[in-house]
């Protein structure tokens, strides 16, 4: 069995969905980033709060792109899972 | 008969070996500390934010160790024929400095060791918090005047970081968290000299050694860490 993911590891796989998607759905990154629509919440507010996401209209549609922070972090993800694994954060 | 007279500055025991010593410790702390607070920057998660305090308040700490190695005194010697008289004045300021500086180092050094463990063991309860800072006042008010006091309480709470860093281990099972199990293990088994530092040199010139290398372990894991991202950033 797959181990649970990490909350550090489900931010990366959503940033990896935007990085790799110009325009993204709320839809299809419940999709995509394997979660429901009551648990990707906290971790969707959590990016748009840190300013990693940001959210903006297209058409009457609510869409989601990374932000240059957001991919500060993919490129420093590697490292930062290693430092928060070796001390248990 | 000839008489001299000067001035020596002194960085420390063993020849300033422990100052140097203590010079590291500060910087493995301010590097983990910056670190921390880089990955609080980008996800502001809170735990990086007092993880990266307590890191600082240790390299704060070790900074007023440092200052309370110094010593400043006033030699005065009479040389006769057969015999020679030293008198050795010491400063009142500088006795001053000393203390209070030693006493600086207690402080944070305890709150940072607190601080840390209250972050790891993730503890959101706070009428505990407040019990912890409550005892923690009492204990540094003892550790003035009774060193065995401080070094003591540094062991119980060390005693539960190399626990929580044994069971990470145990977890991820990688070298990098063993480093850091075995890091505050090492620096667990310096404060248990410390405790004896009173009663002979040789505890304290034992502890010091046991710092250093628990400091080194705690170094080379972030020099790993910097050397391993680097591999997987090639990689992908």
């Amino acid at each position: 069995m797959k181990a649970k993911r990490t909350k550090l590891e489900i931010i990366r796989d959503m940033l990896n969905i935007l990085q790799r998607n110009r325009k993204v759905k709320i839809t299809h990154l419940i999709y995509k980033a394997n979660l429901s629509n009551n648990s990707i919440k906290p971790y969707l507010d959590d990016l748009l709060k840190n300013g990693l996401v940001e959210q903006y209209a297209e058409d009457d549609q609510k869409l989601f792109r990374i932000t240059m922070k957001g991919n500060e972090f993919l490129m420093e993800f590697s490292k930062i899972k290693v430092f928060s694994e070796s001390f248990g954060l | 008969m000839v008489i001299t007279m000067e001035w020596t500055l002194v960085f420390g025991r063993f020849y300033g070996i422990d100052s140097f010593v203590e010079l590291l410790t500060v910087i493995v702390c301010f590097v983990i500390s910056f670190y921390s607070i880089r990955v609080y920057k980008l996800i502001k998660d809170k735990n990086y934010k007092f993880f990266s305090i307590a890191f600082l308040l240790l390299g704060i700490s070790f900074l007023f160790k440092i200052f309370s190695n110094i010593t400043f005194f006033n030699k005065f010697q009479v040389h006769e024929a057969n015999f020679v008289l030293t008198i050795i004045s010491h400063f009142r300021f500088v006795e001053l400095i000393n203390f209070f500086s030693f006493t600086f180092y207690k402080i944070f050094h305890i709150i940072g060791f607190l601080l840390l463990f209250l972050t790891l063991t993730k503890n959101e309860d706070k009428e505990k918090t407040w019990l912890f800072i409550y005892l923690s006042v009492i204990v540094v008010l003892f550790s003035i005047y009774f060193n065995f006091v401080f070094h003591l309480t540094l062991v119980f709470i060390l005693i539960y970081l190399a626990l929580y860093f044994y069971e990470n281990y145990r977890k991820r099972e990688n070298i990098n968290s063993f480093l850091v199990f075995i890091s505050f293990l090492i620096i667990l088994t310096s404060h248990l000299f410390f405790i004896f530092s009173d009663v002979s040199n040789l505890f304290y010139f034992t502890g010091e050694v046991f710092l250093l290398i628990g400091f080194l372990c705690l170094l080379t894991n972030q020099v790993k860490l910097k050397r391993e991202t680097k591999v997987l950033r090639r990689n992908k």
